[in-house]
C-alpha cells in the first residue's frame, strides 16, 4: 500500500516536470549544445 | 493531485527591514561570488601547458565534486539535503540538468579559446547575463513592476559590464587568437547560451524552497557524469587514464581551482536566491575583474606592455565597476518581490510543495517546528574523505617553477577570506544558510 503510494507520488512529480514548459527550454538548449560540440569536434 | 497551496500563501510583500536585508545579502553574495570565482583561475595558472584541455576540465570537475559534497556536509549536514529532497524531489532532475548544461558549456569554452582566443571568446560567453535577464523576466516575473529606472539600471549595468569585459579581455590577451574561425565564435556563443539557460533550474529550485547547499550536491552528479562521458568519448578510456597518471603532479592545483570555484558558486547560488538571476548573474560576472587582478598583480601578466593596454585595462575595469554598481543599486522593490512570490505560488501549486515551507525558505528562515539540521558520522566521514584526497594529491604535487609576486597574492587572498567571513557571517546570522 505504502509502496504504491510512493510510486504514484514519483509518477506525479515526474509528470509535473515533463509537462512543465520551463523544463523543455534547458533540455532543448542542452541538446543544441551537444550537437554543437559534436560539430566542433 | 497536488494540494492547492495558493490559498494559504500571502503574495503581497511589505518593504520590511527583513526583505531589504535579504536584498543586501543577495548583493553581497554576488560580490563575494565574483571574487571567489575570479580567484579560481589562479591555481590553474600554475599548471604548465601541454595537458589536454579535456583532462584539465575533468580534474577540475573532480575537485568541484569533492567540494560540493564535503562543504554542505560540513556546513549543514547531509540530513538537511535529504530533508530538502523529500520535500521537493523533482528538483533533483533540475539540478542534474543544470550540471549537464554546465559541463557542456565549460567544454565549449575550451574549444572557443583554442579557436578564437580568450579576448573574443570571453565577452561572447559573458553575454550569458543578458540571457539570464531575459529568462528571469519571461519565466520568473523578475524586473516586473519596477519602474524604468531600476530596469534600465539592471539592463544598462549588464550591457556596460559586457563592454568592460570586452575591453579587459582584449587587453589581457597576450597575443592574437590561434586561428580566427567561425567555429570558435559559435562555441563561445553556445557556452553563453548554455550558461545563461542553466540559471532557469537555479531559480526554479529557489522559488520552490530548496536550499542552495542541497541543490549543488545534486548538480555535481550531472556535472561529473556529463564531463566523464565527454572526456571518455573524446579521448578514449585508456588514453584518458594514461593522461591522468602523467599529470598527477599537477592534479592538486587543478582540484584546488575547482574547490575555490565551488565556494564562489555557493555564493552565486545565494545571490540567485535572494536577488534573482537577472541581478545575481551580472554581479557574479565581475569574476573577470578579479581574474585580471590575479593575472596582473600576482602572475606579472601585461608586464612591459604599452600604455594603451594599461588604459584599456583601467577603462574596462571602471566600466565593469560602473555596471556592477548600477545593478547593485537597482535592488528589487516590494512590488517586484510580490511578483516573485506569485511565481513561487505557481511552482508550489504545480509540484505540490507545502506553501508555508516555500514561504519560509524564500524568507531565508526555517519552517516553524522544522528539525534543526545536524551533522552525523556520515557527514564527518565525507569531510575526512574529501580532505584526505586533497592531502594525498597535495603530497604528490610539484611546486611550479615560476616567478610569483607573493605580496599581492597574500593581499588578494586576505581580501578573499574577508569576503568569505563577512558574507558567510551575514548569511549565517540572517538565514542560518537556509
Amino acid at each position: 500500500m505504502e509502496h504504491n503510494q510512493k510510486t504514484n507520488m514519483a509518477r506525479n512529480w515526474m509528470g509535473s516536470v515533463l509537462s512543465d514548459i520551463h523544463f523543455w527550454v534547458p533540455v532543448a538548449v542542452l541538446m543544441g549544445g551537444l550537437l554543437l560540440l559534436r560539430f566542433i569536434r | 493531485m497536488p494540494p492547492d497551496s495558493s490559498s494559504q500563501f500571502q503574495p503581497a510583500i511589505q518593504d520590511t527591514p527583513r526583505s531589504r536585508r535579504l536584498q543586501l545579502l543577495g548583493i553581497l553574495s554576488g560580490f563575494a561570488a565574483g571574487a571567489w570565482l575570479g580567484a579560481a583561475e589562479a591555481p590553474t595558472k600554475l599548471v604548465s601547458i601541454g595537458i589536454s584541455p579535456m583532462v584539465i576540465s575533468l580534474i577540475m570537475v573532480i575537485g568541484v565534486f569533492l567540494a560540493r559534497w564535503s562543504l554542505p556536509a560540513l556546513i549543514l549536514g547531509t540530513s538537511s539535503v535529504r530533508a530538502d529532497v523529500r520535500r521537493a524531489p523533482h528538483l533533483v532532475i533540475w539540478a542534474l540538468l543544470a550540471g549537464c548544461l554546465w559541463a557542456v558549456a565549460n567544454t565549449l569554452t575550451i574549444y572557443a579559446i583554442r579557436d578564437i582566443g580568450l579576448s573574443i571568446a570571453f565577452p561572447l560567453w559573458n553575454s550569458n547575463s543578458l540571457l539570464g535577464i531575459l529568462w528571469g523576466f519571461l519565466f520568473f516575473n523578475e524586473l516586473r513592476q519596477v519602474g524604468w529606472r531600476r530596469r534600465a539600471g539592471v539592463l544598462g549595468g549588464a550591457l556596460v559590464m559586457c563592454t568592460g569585459a570586452t575591453l579587459l579581455a582584449v587587453a589581457s590577451s597576450g597575443h592574437g587568437p590561434a586561428a580566427h574561425s567561425l567555429r570558435g565564435v559559435w562555441a563561445a556563443l553556445g557556452a553563453g547560451i548554455l550558461w545563461g539557460t542553466m540559471y532557469i533550474p537555479y531559480r526554479k529550485a529557489y522559488l520552490t524552497g530548496m536550499n542552495p547547499l542541497s541543490f549543488v550536491t545534486f548538480f555535481s552528479f550531472g556535472e561529473l557524469g556529463m564531463m566523464s562521458i565527454l572526456s571518455v568519448s573524446s579521448l578514449g578510456f585508456a588514453p584518458l587514464w594514461q593522461a591522468l597518471l602523467t599529470t598527477r603532479s599537477v592534479i592538486f592545483w587543478l582540484m584546488l581551482g575547482g574547490f575555490v570555484w565551488v565556494i564562489g558558486d555557493i555564493f552565486q547560488q545565494y545571490a540567485a536566491k535572494y536577488v534573482g538571476i537577472s541581478r545575481g548573474i551580472p554581479l557574479s560576472n565581475s569574476n573577470q575583474l578579479w581574474g585580471l587582478l590575479w593575472g596582473i598583480l600576482v602572475f606579472g601578466e601585461l608586464h612591459g606592455r604599452s600604455s594603451s593596454i594599461y588604459l584599456e585595462v583601467i577603462g574596462g575595469s571602471l566600466l565593469m565597476m560602473l555596471g556592477v554598481g548600477a545593478i547593485a543599486f537597482s535592488s528589487a522593490t516590494s512590488q517586484e518581490q510580490t511578483r516573485w512570490k506569485e511565481a513561487a505560488i505557481r511552482e508550489s501549486d504545480r509540484y505540490g510543495v507545502a506553501a508555508d515551507f516555500v514561504e519560509a525558505r524564500m524568507d531565508g528562515r526555517q519552517l516553524l517546528g522544522e528539525e534543526e539540521p545536524s551533522r552525523s558520522a556520515l557527514d564527518w566521514l565525507l569531510v575526512i574523505a574529501a580532505t584526505s584526497v586533497f592531502v594525498i594529491f597535495g603530497a604528490m604535487a610539484r611546486v611550479p617553477q615560476m616567478s610569483l609576486h607573493w605580496g599581492p597574492a597574500a593581499l588578494l587572498t586576505a581580501v578573499l577570506f574577508l569576503f568569505l567571513i563577512i558574507c558567510g557571517l551575514a548569511l549565517w546570522r540572517t538565514t542560518r544558510f537556509n
